[in-house]
């Protein structure tokens, strides 16, 4: 989970990375209260997509009037979709040269991976790919190795050895904060030599919540920005991404779920979510919800149920879909294909409520397709 | 053969008191896996179906000679069932929790690797090889055995595409589940590695899905010489870039991370990619015929 930039920098300073002389102002304060030690200042939109600066989410402040304009005007806006909370007011830097470091997880290096390039500031995947050293696990960090790969790129030695610095405390960082990514982008020289994180990102492991009280607390917070019927699906841990489509799909296990969805697509049809229920209890309290959220959309005009289980054994699924169906107010119509474990109990179960069992997931993708009748 | 399971292997279930446990001893038993012990603190003495439950993974291997561990704990206690298992010199370990943090995945890994052994997991069926054993709680009836070797990132999906083929009468050698998540115990670049020293694995199934860059794995693999046939299905041409789909890796990143281009670049590998699920079966039939034209060459 992203966490925002003002946070993000928090925790680098934490671990002894410069960060510009910064201030949060929240929505609602009065700009007065803004603590400003000197003018210019960037006020920067705090957000979780990316792509902020070109929509026009960072402003270059002058003095007291236009810190308040600016403030006004960016509260205001949606930067990708998200209205922000929060503005970082940071003293405005006297930038010499701009590079790119990075710390993620990735598979390829069985652990963390470093990624810098000499040139930052710009987005990573335009330009020529960074240097990268696979460091797996974090106690396999070897400063020699990345100067290694460093003195290829990277002609400026005295930088060089601060950046080297700089990975090695973020990769332990990563380990020991449950960081997935940290990226510094750009990370900057000023004119008398420092190195400062002008830009953060990080990416916290959601599955250490246990651990981080940070990380269960950002949890919470993104329940909290929910609507209601989110929220109870994410309450049973169901896992859910909006789509632009009318067909609902419930599904059990990500690759069965966007294999549901490129069926829909394949037969003509277009899927209005992911929804992937199976971290979830799957019984009657698990879907239910799901029902809820997707008889509450306008968007959905049918529920494609999808679920081929193996521990999710599939009687089960069938009495919670009798259960659900026996409550629901909606005439949304539902089209199921079950398979799996015990699915030779299911034609039974489904006779008792008048449902119907496709064999296959074409065949149900195709009756789906056929009952949300032709793109209004 | 199969890979890593067949009936000589000799498994105990951590966490075999929990729901999960219990299902699996009674199912994977049914099935011919070779079920010698339980482990659950603070059970020793007590039995589930006719397993003996020791109090901790050394007094089970000390007993019965296991070499092998399934392990269903939570999320929070798998680092440390796995950790055990490897240190008391279990040579294949499994566990199918999803929501591990991967920072202990990355530490699970190279425990496995610094013990000689070989992790699965997690967030995995698990693995099985069609008619000797099976460890995890895929359905049986969609397996049988037979000379392709199914990897798949996703649980379900794997399910659905070992039906396809047995249904149309292609056999498994062995259907590995290497999960979702970004660091794996088994990599599909270790998977293949596995299925190409199998004299009866004679083509591979790959299922994969957008994000991450493990089909690059496949990609080098079947590009190499005297590598076996490979087809493959990539799910998730539908989902947006941007966002997670379910599995901690299954998000678009970069371009290269995208369905369409993960498409080309194992078509340009040589691999027979099948554009959908309806397709894997032609796919994998393809293979095996590619197979059989080159051994007739040779």
């Amino acid at each position: 989970m992203m966490m925002l930039e003002c946070d993000a920098k928090r925790l680098l300073a934490s671990v002894g990375a410069a960060v510009p002389a910064g201030a949060v102002w929240r929505k609602g304060e009065p700009a007065a209260s803004v603590k400003v030690a000197a003018y210019p200042v960037a006020v920067k939109a705090q957000v979780r997509s990316g792509g902020r600066g070109k929509q026009g989410g960072v402003v270059k402040v002058a003095n007291a009037t236009e810190l308040a304009a600016a403030g006004k005007k960016l509260f205001a806006t949606e930067f990708g979709g998200e209205l922000p909370e929060v503005l970082l007011v940071e003293a405005w830097l006297a930038i010499e040269r701009e590079a790119y470091l990075s710390v993620a997880v990735d598979g390829r290096a069985e652990g963390y991976v470093v990624l810098y390039s000499p040139v930052g500031g710009i987005d990573i995947e335009e330009g020529v790919p960074p240097a990268r050293y696979p460091v797996g696990a974090s106690w396999n960090f070897r400063v020699h190795e990345l100067r290694a790969v460093l003195e290829k790129v990277e002609p400026d030695y005295q930088w060089r050895e601060k950046v080297i610095a700089l990975a090695q405390r973020l990769v332990r960082t990563a380990a020991a904060r449950d960081c997935t990514t940290i990226e510094i982008n750009p990370l900057v020289k000023l004119a008398d030599g420092a190195m400062v994180a002008a830009d953060a990102k990080i990416a916290r492991d959601e599955w250490a919540h246990f651990r981080s009280e940070e990380i269960a607390a950002e949890r919470d917070a993104e329940k909290a920005r929910a609507d209601e019927y989110l929220r109870a699906c994410l309450d049973m841990q169901h896992m859910y991404v909006k789509l632009d489509g009318d067909i609902g799909i419930i599904s059990g296990g990500a690759g069965m779920t966007m294999a549901a969805m490129d069926m829909v697509a394949e037969q003509g049809g277009r899927p209005a979510c992911f929804l992937d229920c199976s971290p979830g209890p799957t019984s009657t309290r698990g879907y239910r919800p799901a029902f809820a959220m997707l008889d509450a959309d306008p968007t959905v005009k049918v529920i494609f149920v999808s679920v081929f289980g193996g521990g999710t054994q599939m009687q089960r699924v069938a009495n919670s879909m009798k259960e659900v169906m026996a409550e629901r107010k909606s005439k949304k119509p539902v089209v199921y294909r079950l398979d799996g474990t015990n699915i030779d109990q299911v034609p039974g179960i489904f006779a008792q409520f008048g449902a119907h069992n496709h064999a296959s997931l074409e065949e149900a993708a195709a009756a789906a397709v056929k009952l949300a009748g032709a793109p209004a | 053969m199969s890979i890593l399971l067949d009936k000589t292997n000799r498994v105990i279930v951590q966490g075999v008191t929990g729901q999960m446990g219990q299902f699996f001893v009674e199912d994977a038993r049914k099935y011919g896996t070779n079920m010698v012990a339980g482990v659950s603190p603070g059970r020793a003495g007590t039995t589930v179906g006719d397993v003996p439950v020791f109090a901790s993974v050394r007094a089970a291997v000390d007993a019965t000679r296991a070499d092998t561990a399934m392990v269903f704990v939570p999320p929070a206690a798998v680092l440390g069932a796995v950790l055990e298992a490897l240190e008391c010199g279990c040579k294949l370990v499994v566990a199918t929790a999803d929501e591990m943090p991967v920072s202990d995945a990355i530490e699970v890994r190279a425990a496995a690797r610094a013990n000689g052994a070989v992790f699965v997991g997690p967030n995995t069926p698990g693995l099985i090889s069609p008619g000797k054993a099976k460890m995890g709680f895929m359905p049986s009836f969609c397996y049988t055995q037979g000379n392709v070797g199914v990897i798949s990132r996703s649980g379900s999906l794997s399910y659905e595409g070992s039906k396809r083929i047995t249904t149309a009468g292609i056999g498994q050698s062995t259907v590995i589940g290497i999960g979702g998540d970004p660091v794996k115990g088994t990599t599909a670049a270790e998977a293949l590695e596995l299925f190409h020293h199998d004299p009866d694995t004679h083509a591979v199934l790959y299922l994969g899905e957008i994000g991450g860059s493990e089909e690059t794995f496949v990609a080098d693999y079947a590009s190499r010489k005297g590598a076996k046939p490979v087809a493959a299905l990539i799910v998730g041409q539908t989902a947006p870039p941007g966002k997670k789909m379910g599995h901690a890796a299954a998000l678009i990143g970069s371009r290269a991370e995208g369905h369409a281009a993960k498409q080309k670049m194992l078509r340009d590998a040589g691999v027979f990619v099948a554009d959908g699920l309806r397709q894997v079966v032609a796919a994998t039939q393809a293979a095996l015929a590619s197979r059989k034209q080159t051994a007739t060459v040779a």
